[in-house]
């Protein structure tokens, strides 16, 4: 087969992953262009159009640094990018625009791809939105005006009429590692990234009114979804009606209310 | 960062035989130049950076430019448009860049008539491709590099690609494919020498038996960046530094050939460690006797 005739076919699978995808699937379709299947090395092809969309996403490791990090030393580079170039190909999406819109496009697809049952991708799914999290809230500390801090008001004698309000930004996530545990490893000149335990951790970050910092904040199952919850605008009742208990709320859920107004995050206002 | 005074800019002298060090333009890398002055010589960067980006042609002002380029498609059967080629004529003018580095690759192929291209649009690639290594394809990158050559006032050098997979109807290895091409015109080479031992560890070849094969007297500059073997095979990587095997490669050209200029390509990661850059780049003047 002449130069141009190999390149003109290699060229167009690296460029339309669908197209390779379905050379993949059935070789023969390869011999309505007059050529033998075996002579194409798909699988390898299909490897370099891994790396070909990685290194369009180089912006991204502005963002992400210790997922790259993490997707380098778990050697997920290739097979992620390989993988989200297909599945965005065969959907008829091209890759977006900015750094924020294709951070989106890459969450959304690892979301529903990763394989929770292995180790290291759930390693990369909680670090990915560990680091997309402490990206939000920074942009948003950017945009937002200062707002003066909310004064604690956990010496209030709380009763079910006080409506807990969010101080600040915050995102609330489930994770089964904690990436702050993955990134001391990742920062170690041979990381293990088996070392790293897997459990239960529910996460607030969390940036305050009056600050740029943003702060991690653990929190037991109680007091994440009573953040959750907190929209401003329902009463410590409905809360603890939700949370299944009466109008009038147990004192343990005061308790964590109080708990998570002395970190500063909730404060109460009285319903008008 | 960088003033605005195209008036005053740098350049390499281009008769000046010192090996000069460098590195690739990358997210960081200006800053990195701007709190080092003098610890680097030039920066190479890509003329398709200073189309997207124009205003980063004011580092000039701070540091020589070297102009890479990943337009040419040299290998390929589907040359770049004229404007695009007059843009890098007027782009290796205003760097004064002492040459053009290109990629022995190809960027752009024939259209493959499907059921969604029925036009006939050629394909368009964003990364540069490892050709068919045979005969048909050195006659194509020597009809291709007479033409190119005519319009520039530097030389054009041409850098070899790391090999991923072979294209169907290849023939010869890629030291074959190489000398092949330079035995027939004069052009000077950019080895880069992470592609080089790339295409060793993925053809099963000894790196240092084929670099004797190479035409290292025609070396002018030499790429460094890192190597990660993922999913069976061996990539380039310039988020990360080259292994000690590159290095000891280097030494090895070295002891035959006196490069102008040698690149550190540390580009994909603002976060790339300035501590290994720094040493790099000291080893780097340790091999070449600068210290």
């Amino acid at each position: 087969m002449n130069a141009r005739r190999a390149q003109a076919i290699v060229a167009a699978a690296l460029a339309r992953p669908e197209l390779l995808s379905s050379w993949q699937q059935e070789p023969e379709l390869l011999r309505d262009y007059g050529v033998d299947p075996r002579i194409f090395d798909l699988e390898t092809m299909w490897k370099f159009v891994g790396l070909m969309v990685k290194v369009r996403h180089n912006k991204l490791r502005v963002q992400l640094p210790m997922t790259f990090r993490l997707m380098t030393i778990g050697e997920l580079e290739i097979e992620v990018f390989a993988s989200y170039a297909t599945h965005q190909a065969i959907a008829g999406r091209s890759l977006s625009d900015t750094s924020e819109a294709r951070l989106t496009d890459l969450l959304s697809f690892l979301e529903h791809w990763l394989n929770f049952e292995r180790h290291e991708h759930t390693l990369l799914w909680d670090l990915i939105r560990h680091e997309e999290a402490l990206t939000r809230l920074s942009a948003a500390a950017r945009l937002a005006p200062k707002r003066m801090a909310a004064k604690s008001l956990q010496q209030v004698i709380l009763n079910p009429n006080h409506i807990p309000r969010i101080c600040g930004d915050v995102v609330l996530l489930t994770m089964r590692s904690d990436p702050r545990i993955a990134c001391a490893t990742l920062r170690d000149t041979s990381p293990q990234l088996s070392e790293v335990p897997l459990g239960t951790f529910h996460f607030c970050y969390w940036r305050p009114d009056d600050a740029d910092e943003i702060n991690i904040v653990e929190l037991d199952e109680v007091g994440f979804y009573t953040l959750s919850l907190s929209s401003g605008k329902r009463s410590i009742g409905d809360l603890s009606k939700m949370f299944g208990g009466g109008r009038r709320p147990a004192k343990q859920f005061l308790d964590v209310l109080r708990e998570l107004a002395a970190v500063g995050v909730l404060m109460f206002d009285t319903k008008p | 960062m960088f003033g605005s005074n195209l008036d005053a800019v740098k350049s390499l002298n281009s008769r000046s035989r010192e090996t000069k060090i460098g590195l690739a333009y990358g997210l960081g890398v200006p800053e990195f130049i701007c709190t080092n002055p003098g610890l680097v010589d030039y920066l190479e960067i890509p003329f398709e950076q200073l189309r997207h980006a124009p205003h980063l042609r004011s580092i000039q002002e701070s540091i020589p430019l070297l102009l890479h380029c990943a337009s040419m498609s040299v290998a390929g059967s589907v040359p770049p448009s004229d404007e695009t080629l007059e843009e890098i004529r007027e782009e290796a003018e205003r760097t004064r860049t002492p040459w053009i580095g290109e990629h022995l690759a190809f960027i752009a192929a024939d259209a493959l008539e499907t059921a969604s291209n029925t036009l006939g649009t050629p394909t368009a690639l964003t990364y540069t491709v490892c050709p068919q290594l045979s005969e048909d394809a050195v006659e194509r990158v020597l009809e291709n590099v007479a033409k190119l050559r005519s319009r520039y006032d530097v030389p054009l050098i041409l850098e070899n690609s790391p090999q991923y997979f072979s294209i169907p109807g290849s023939t010869m290895s890629m030291v074959d494919f190489i000398a092949a091409v330079f035995s027939r015109c004069d052009l000077g080479l950019l080895l880069d020498l992470t592609h080089f031992l790339i295409t060793s560890l993925n053809t099963g070849t000894d790196a240092f038996e084929q670099l004797a094969q190479l035409p290292l007297e025609r070396v002018v500059e030499i790429h460094i960046s890192g190597v990660n073997v993922q999913s069976g095979v061996a990539w380039d990587d310039h988020s990360i530094p080259a292994p000690s095997l590159v290095f000891k490669l280097l030494e090895h050209v070295l002891d035959r050939a006196r490069p102008l200029a040698l690149t550190l390509e540390y580009n994909w990661s603002p976060y790339f460690p300035e501590t290994i850059l720094r040493e790099h780049i000291q080893r780097l003047r340790h091999l070449i006797g600068r210290l």
